[in-house]
């Protein structure tokens, strides 16, 4: 078993038209043992940026903590909202600092740019090589399946209400054929005027 | 400004403070996971006007492709580009790295940077790292002593070539270069003398895939074509499979609402020095 | 002239090359014809086999069949309920979620399944049809106890060799209810109250706080139902229907399956109902 799948979970963001969904499981295991179905992965970093830290659940809460610490030093700093492009590259930067001793975690970056609201997503491998296609990313102890999943059902120009059926389903159907992630899930729906969060009906077992 | 209370700026370099609790998992037996490999098709070649670079756009993490068009040509100064084949994020920050270090280099010496300098910072970086940053190098530009090719190992070594490739698919390129290339090739010809080369490493390769990048390094001039040959096109798909709105069960909502911030600038007030 | 002839080789008995197609099956089917006999690797000693468990560098070998399991059984004075869950799994990957994990041999016999899954369904497979050649044999059902013996002895004869069996056989005979614990390693015992596989540590937390002998028939089911429901929520590895099952004086019936997802709702249900009149 690898270190990333020790406590499970699986996350999916995807780009919609003016819009991009994040979301995640909310099991917190230890291997096969279920502790909590309360477990949140994604953080808000900004009013249009949420990062989401799958992987070994010390860790997200680690990494999470050093990001929003060096977010907040550029915000005070820079007096203006860190953009999505911006702080994937310091988050990037931070896990390659660590190229030896590593983090584990497979970060998730969703967002919209500032000003432009353009949508923007991307994944990073746990050394933080950046990986920003057009359509979707994954992470997680079920991205096999989620690849599959999104293959399947992504396509360009999904609405608000058309991405989180997509998402939600992408990823439900996905954790159901992985055992360690699952037991309920969170999808946020990013736009630019207001974040849809729901929280979603799964199996529980 | 690092204190107690703010211990968080960074030293420069690598951070080794992990490396005992990873070291004490791994001995739990817990395996560690695999970082992101390029599993790539790079080449390079020197025809009559300068250096064409190309490479293929596939990275994998084990046998999963986990993206299908990435850039494997990193820019370093204007006059120079470098493939780079391996463990993505050393190549992707290795060449970032070299490229801020070039730029200073232009800026203090007023010169066009020469290639042998990147060759030199690159193979002195790699070395001390004893092949523990795997990143494998096709480093190629013009400069005023004419076109350059290099390629350059992860342990450090470094070969000044006419042609080269690098990568899992280097063997499956360089027998189409072995077989076709011959000294100076107009630039059609090197160009489609590096696309078959890609090509021939995208098909007969596993870890190399998708689609063919090109750079053309020319005398002050450079002409980079991403994507300029699309080897693999994806099918058409036939159906929508979108789910109807409605059908995820939905527990909670919440709905947060973004206003725009006014920024508001307070006047300074002034220190009570009393 | 053959090579073998040239090459001086007379003594050498070569393979015999025109087998006929009866010889076929015995040679490479074995367990065609006597099915309590698996193909052993030739070494003199076949406990070596789990040395193939690990490649040259000493990595696991990624043969990781279905394993994860929650299963139980009961007695009680109504007879004997076994209930059961039905996910089967390869590593993290869930194969199934509709796995049938009791096998009923007989009308008055029935097997749980947890371990290797294919183990279990080979071996079981192998009882039913002992079972009913004693039936045959003897002109009267096998007991319990024979039955339980019949898989003990068969798969002991391949213990340490890589089986991964757990399994309880619960039945009616003519000395009344019955419930046997047979595994791999060679176990068999009587006994009252039995949970096997990896959810079991949850499905026992459960189980002991609710048993009684004189439980109702209905709340036997919902007892068997709970705990079976509680493991699959806390053990990855267990999930999917949750099957019941009560071995009567009459026979076996089949109660019920319910799917985990509709038992998380509903028990949720019950205990806010149960908190909001404290």
């Amino acid at each position: 078993m690898s270190i990333l799948a020790y406590n499970g979970g699986a996350m999916v963001a995807m780009k919609g038209e003016n819009c991009v969904s994040i979301a995640a499981d909310r099991r917190f295991g230890i291997q096969a043992q279920t502790l909590a179905t309360n477990f949140e992965k994604i953080f808000e970093m900004g009013p249009h940026l949420y990062v989401g830290l799958p992987g070994l659940a010390t860790d997200t809460q680690t990494v999470m903590e050093k990001l929003r610490f060096r977010k907040n030093l550029y915000e005070l700093k820079e007096n203006r909202p860190m953009a999505p492009k911006v702080f994937s590259a310091m988050l990037s930067h931070m896990l390659y600092e660590k190229r030896f001793g590593p983090f584990f975690v497979e970060p998730v970056v969703a967002g919209l740019e500032p000003k432009t609201y353009e949508p923007f997503i991307c994944n990073m491998d746990l050394i933080g090589c950046i990986n920003q296609p057009k359509d979707f990313v994954v992470g997680g102890t079920a991205s096999a399946q989620l690849y599959g999943m999104c293959e399947a059902l992504w396509e360009p120009n999904l609405g608000p209400d058309e991405l989180f059926e997509t998402t939600s389903q992408a990823l439900i159907n996905a954790f159901d054929r992985d055992a360690i992630s699952g037991w309920g899930a969170t999808v946020y729906i990013i736009e630019k005027d207001k974040i849809t969060i729901k929280n979603l009906k799964t199996r529980m077992d | 400004m690092s204190s107690v209370l703010c211990p968080e700026i960074p030293s420069p370099g690598f951070s080794f403070e992990n490396c005992h609790r990873n070291a004490m998992l791994e001995a739990k037996g817990l395996a560690m996971p695999k970082a992101q490999k390029t599993g790539t098709t790079i080449v390079g070649i020197i025809y009559k006007d300068g250096v064409i670079l190309g490479a293929d756009t596939r990275a994998t993490e084990d046998t999963t492709v986990a993206d299908k068009n990435c850039e494997k040509i990193h820019y370093l100064a204007p006059n120079m580009y470098c493939c780079g084949a391996g463990t993505a994020a050393d190549t992707e920050m290795t060449t970032q790295m070299v490229a801020s270090q070039l730029e200073l280099h232009r800026l203090y010496t007023n010169r066009v940077a020469r290639v042998a300098t990147a060759k030199q910072i690159l193979k002195q970086y790699l070395f001390r790292y004893q092949g523990y940053i795997g990143a494998a190098l096709v480093l190629g530009g013009v400069d005023s002593t004419g076109p350059h090719l290099y390629s350059i190992h992860p342990h450090g070594s470094t070969d000044k070539l006419p042609y080269c490739t690098m990568g899992s698919g280097s063997l499956a390129a360089i027998a189409v270069f072995e077989s076709r290339w011959k000294e100076n090739m107009d630039e059609a010809e090197g160009i489609q003398l590096v696309r078959d080369a890609i090509a021939a490493g995208i098909f007969n390769d596993l870890g190399s895939g998708s689609n063919v990048d090109v750079c053309i390094i020319r005398k002050g001039s450079v002409d980079y074509k991403r994507t300029y040959d699309e080897a693999n096109k994806k099918g058409e798909k036939q159906n929508s499979y979108k789910y109807a709105k409605g059908t995820t069960a939905v527990l909670t909502t919440k709905v947060v609402d973004i206003e725009e911030v006014a920024v508001r600038s307070i006047d300074l007030e002034r220190m009570d020095t009393a | 002239m053959s090579l073998i002839e040239l090459c001086g080789m007379e003594s050498f008995t070569a393979p015999k090359i025109d087998r006929n197609f009866e010889d076929d099956i015995s040679k490479f089917c074995g367990n065609f014809s006597c099915n309590m006999e698996l193909g052993v690797p030739p070494f003199s000693n076949p406990m070596q086999l789990n040395q193939f468990s690990k490649d040259e560098s000493g990595r696991d070998i990624k043969i990781q069949f279905d394993h994860g399991t929650t299963t139980l059984g009961f007695m009680y004075q109504g007879g004997v309920v076994l209930s059961v869950d039905s996910r089967a799994t390869g590593g993290q990957f869930i194969g199934s979620q509709t796995m049938k994990k009791i096998v009923e041999i007989n009308d008055f016999l029935l097997g749980t399944l947890a371990g290797g899954a294919a183990d279990c369904v080979y071996w079981d497979r192998v009882l039913a049809k002992q079972c009913r050649m004693y039936e045959l044999r003897n002109r009267e059902r096998i007991s319990v106890a024979a039955a339980s013996k019949l898989m003990s002895n068969m798969v002991y004869n391949y213990k340490g060799m890589g089986l991964s069996i757990g399994m309880m056989l619960a039945g009616w005979d003519k000395r009344g209810p019955q419930l046997y614990y047979i595994d791999s390693e060679g176990t068999r015992t009587p006994g009252k109250v039995f949970s096997v596989g990896s959810g079991s540590i949850y499905a026992f937390g459960v189980l002991d706080s609710g048993y009684r002998w004189d439980l109702t028939d209905e709340e036997a089911y919902d007892l068997g139902r709970r705990a079976i429901y509680h493991a699959t929520h806390r053990d990855a590895y267990s999930g999917g229907i949750v099957r019941v099952y009560h071995m009567k004086q009459t026979g076996w019936i089949h109660i019920d399956n319910n799917d985990c997802t509709d038992l998380y709702y509903k028990y949720q249900e019950e205990k806010e109902a149960i908190e909001n009149r404290v």
